[in-house]
């Protein structure tokens, strides 16, 4: 067992992440034996549902990615769910009722991703707030600044075929899922700027120990503040992607998706307490999060069980973490 | 001396890749101070976590009143009556005293607390400690010595027979710390067995009855303290001679430049119109007792906190100091009494650590150029020799006196001219002490630096400083040449009192 640990490739990977490898494929094979049994005459291995479950991941994936920031400086960021979809819908509003470019309403929904960031990072970093409340206020006020933009109407992005409607082959082009490949880029920026930046350092520093790096010199407050953009940024991103992959959104929706984002990073090896965080197990998070709930769908279950599902993995993932961390000390 | 009340025989315990213990003997009498010494990781606080219950044996038996035992948690020790009075004090501040006493089994009226009941109890204990505390107090109103004798009272509540007192004096004034005293020895004419785990020589000459010295996770022996010297119980905790030689005249050139002049600080009631000089090249000690408000005014000066009014010159123009990252760019580093919450980032490697101050040198277009920082940092491993299989090692898993290398490096890569020591050798052991004293002598001689120090051990500022400033409740009430220094001179100045 040790000798697994060490060994190079699998250290620079990470342990518990190849493990989630391992839970990946575990689930794949219990749903495809599962599902025909379950749910007489259907099947859960084909195409449609791998492209199914990854429209699910990459939402999830983005969002994971940007928590991931916030979480690695200490915080947490329970918006991005809502803030997506704020940004979905107003930024669908423009299109469609306005006529504003497409090219210009993605931007929009770029900012104001950001906007939310920007908020949460100044009340947190420079008014000290904790996070936990910052973000459960701005997950209130995006809950309602979509339902108040649009009065609360249901906003339909163009449908494939239609004009205005090449947003979608961000998600996939000729049975190409572009998707993954978008998320994965973005994901190898993100393992760039938390692991080879200052940026980064700094925040996985301020995450073990904010004190210390405050009276090191550094700006703790512009870095903290930082965090927090990036993730309201890719909350952003994550709305193209969710629309790209369903095209309606309903305003004042969105908060269990922070749950899932979330489940995905601290399954995925970042701690809640900061200062440690993985953009591959992010990843590997989303993808298991997206995977179980078209599983429970496929099974013939409903998507309440997903909730469930997700709370548990929480408490398992957290634990686990606490745990790993006492062993240590 | 009365009759052994506690014997560990033999006790091991090993941790994944550490022998902590290794077949260690303790003996306590009735009626006695025993000195629990050696130096950090000797395995002191873990045999007590065998004793307690708190870490589970691998060999060995402990007889406690002629019995064997074997307890499980703390929970079990303290019903036995074996009680452990931490270093930190473990107390609810916004309750009061005798709601803290009993914390966990409250007195009841039906299914309400009794608090009556309470602070009658609570009133009894300390009478018997001889102790005048109102049980009806708030503990966040109580200063730290009042704490910690609630923290013995609650220890006695529970018909202890065994106390064990972890470094009790880190955080007392004097006056608090003969206060103590006095309750210890009530407490032994009550015929407790006392483990009295401490540091400073003094008090251990004063209070203790026997001294046992543990080396290494190992029982090295038990000497009577009236009949044995400082340098036998030091010889017998290092296995080797230390002499600790005070200065006798400042090291520093007559005409050295001023590199820092602070002129009528303020800031709050612990830092009251403090004005000083550093000279090029000096280790300038800041003496007092706790609580002088020595820490609070170095703190101001380097930005940590804010200041109400005061100028600051470096090099002799005037600077303006905000915040830390003022000081760090004027060259001015603060290496806290505190290091593990405000000097390291524990969780982080050596190089990370050593370039956090000035990271934004060790960059390539916008990546962190990791090659240079592990040379830079491998380079002042070197220098300082800082213990570690290798620059990438965790600070977290180095021993106090290497963190504290890792703090001056982390200055020193910043290239910065004046260093604020505060309670340099804190929590370090007397080996490692030596290397970081020799390392601020070599820091002012060789490299030019000029260093305040911060100390509370009268021993360390007589053998460090060219000069010495004395301040007390806030104010600065002294300043001498180490010419002229005597330690009734510093405590004559430390307790000069409006």
């Amino acid at each position: 067992m040790e000798k697994i640990k060490n060994n190079r490739v699998v250290r620079a990977i990470g342990f518990n992440r190849i493990v989630l490898i391992g839970v990946i494929i575990l689930l794949y094979i219990m749903f495809s034996v599962l599902t025909p049994l379950l749910h007489a005459g259907t099947t859960f291995v084909s195409y449609e549902r791998i492209m199914s479950a990854l429209n699910y991941a990459y939402f999830i994936g983005f969002m994971a990615l940007g928590v991931t920031f916030v979480i690695a400086t200490g915080g947490i960021d329970f918006s991005i769910g809502p803030v997506m979809f704020a940004s979905a819908v107003i930024s669908g509003y423009c299109l469609t009722k306005y006529n504003i470019p497409l090219p210009l309403c993605i931007v929009i929904s770029l900012l104001i991703g950001l906007a939310f960031g920007i908020l949460n990072g100044y009340f947190v970093a420079y008014r000290f707030l904790p996070s936990f409340i910052t973000s459960m206020a701005s997950m209130q006020i995006a809950k309602g600044i979509g339902s108040v933009f649009t009065k609360t109407q249901t906003v339909t992005w163009p449908g494939t075929g239609n004009d205005n409607s090449w947003y979608r082959y961000l998600v996939k082009w000729n049975n190409i899922p572009t998707g993954f490949i978008i998320l994965c880029l973005v994901a190898v920026i993100c393992a760039i700027v938390l692991h080879k930046t200052r940026a980064g350092r700094y925040m996985l520093c301020i995450g073990s120990n904010k004190e210390a790096v405050r009276l090191s010199g550094v700006n703790t407050k512009k870095w903290e503040m930082l965090a927090y953009m990036i993730c309201g940024l890719l909350a952003g991103i994550a709305a193209i992607f969710y629309v790209g992959a369903y095209t309606t959104v309903q305003p004042g929706l969105g908060d269990t998706f922070n749950n899932e984002a979330i489940a995905a990073c601290v399954m995925g090896g970042t701690s809640m307490a900061g200062g440690l965080a993985s953009i591959l197990g992010a990843i590997i998070g989303a993808i298991i999060v997206a995977l179980m709930q078209e599983g429970i769908l496929a099974m013939g279950f409903t998507i309440s069980y997903q909730y469930v599902l997700t709370g548990l993995i929480v408490l398992v993932a957290v634990t686990a973490d606490i745990m790993s961390r006492k062993r240590k000390n | 001396m009365g009759d052994v009340i506690l014997t560990m025989k033999g006790i091991d315990k090993s941790f994944p890749g550490v022998r902590a213990l290794d077949k260690v003997d303790l003996e306590v009498r009735k009626g006695e101070v025993l000195a629990l010494m050696g130096e950090n990781g000797a395995g002191k606080s873990t045999l007590m976590k065998v004793l307690t219950g708190i870490y589970t044996k691998d060999a060995g038996t402990i007889t406690y009143e002629g019995r064997e035992v074997t307890y499980h948690n703390p929970r079990e020790a303290q019903a036995d009556g074996i009680v452990i009075v931490h270093q930190e004090l473990n107390m609810m501040g916004h309750l009061t005293v005798a709601q803290n006493i009993f914390i966990g089994r409250e007195f009841k009226k039906g299914p309400f607390i009794d608090d009556a009941k309470m602070n009658e109890e609570a009133r009894k204990l300390f009478r018997q400690l001889n102790i005048d505390i109102d049980p009806k107090a708030t503990m966040s109103d109580l200063t730290v010595g009042m704490q910690q004798m609630c923290e013995i009272a609650k220890a006695i509540s529970h018909k202890a027979k065994v106390i064990i007192f972890d470094e009790p004096s880190a955080a007392l004034t004097e006056a608090e710390i003969n206060r103590l005293f006095e309750i210890i020895r009530e407490l032994r004419k009550q015929q407790m067995g006392i483990i009295y785990i401490s540091h400073r020589m003094d008090e251990i000459k004063r209070i203790t009855d026997r001294v046992s010295v543990m080396r290494d996770g190992a029982y090295v022996g038990t000497l009577i303290t009236d009949e044995c010297t400082k340098d036998d119980i030091i010889n017998m905790m290092v296995g080797r001679v230390i002499y600790e030689d005070p200065k006798t005249e400042s090291q520093v050139a007559p005409d050295a430049p001023v590199v820092l002049k602070v002129e009528h600080l303020n800031a709050g009631r612990m830092v009251q119109d403090v004005s000083f000089e550093l000279k090029k090249g000096e280790i300038l000690g800041f003496a007092g007792l706790m609580g002088a408000g020595r820490t609070e005014t170095l703190r101001a000066v380097f930005g940590a906190d804010p200041k109400e009014s005061g100028d600051i010159y470096l090099n002799g123009s005037k600077i303006n100091i905000k915040n830390p990252q003022d000081a760090v760019k004027a060259g001015i580093g603060y290496l806290s009494e505190d290091r593990k919450r405000y000097g390291v980032v524990l969780q982080k490697s050596i190089t990370e650590n050593a370039t956090l101050a000035c990271l934004e040198e060790y960059v390539k277009g916008i990546f962190i150029d990791n090659k240079k920082e592990r040379k830079v940092a491998k380079r002042y491993v070197e220098a300082l020799k800082t213990k570690t299989p290798g620059v990438d090692q965790l600070v977290m898993n180095l021993s106090g006196g290497n963190q504290q290398k890792i703090v001056v490096t982390k200055w020193l890569v910043n290239n910065c001219d004046i260093l604020i020591f505060d309670e340099p050798t804190r929590g370090i052991d007397v080996g490692a002490k030596q290397e970081i004293y020799e390392l601020m002598n070599r820091l002012v001689k060789d490299e030019g630096k000029s260093i305040i120090m911060i100390s509370s051990e009268m021993t360390e500022i007589l053998r460090m400083s060219d000069r010495v400033i004395v301040m007390c409740e806030g104010r600065k009430t002294g300043e001498l040449d180490i010419a002229e220094v005597t330690q009734e001179k510093i405590m004559n100045l430390a307790t000069m009192r409006d």
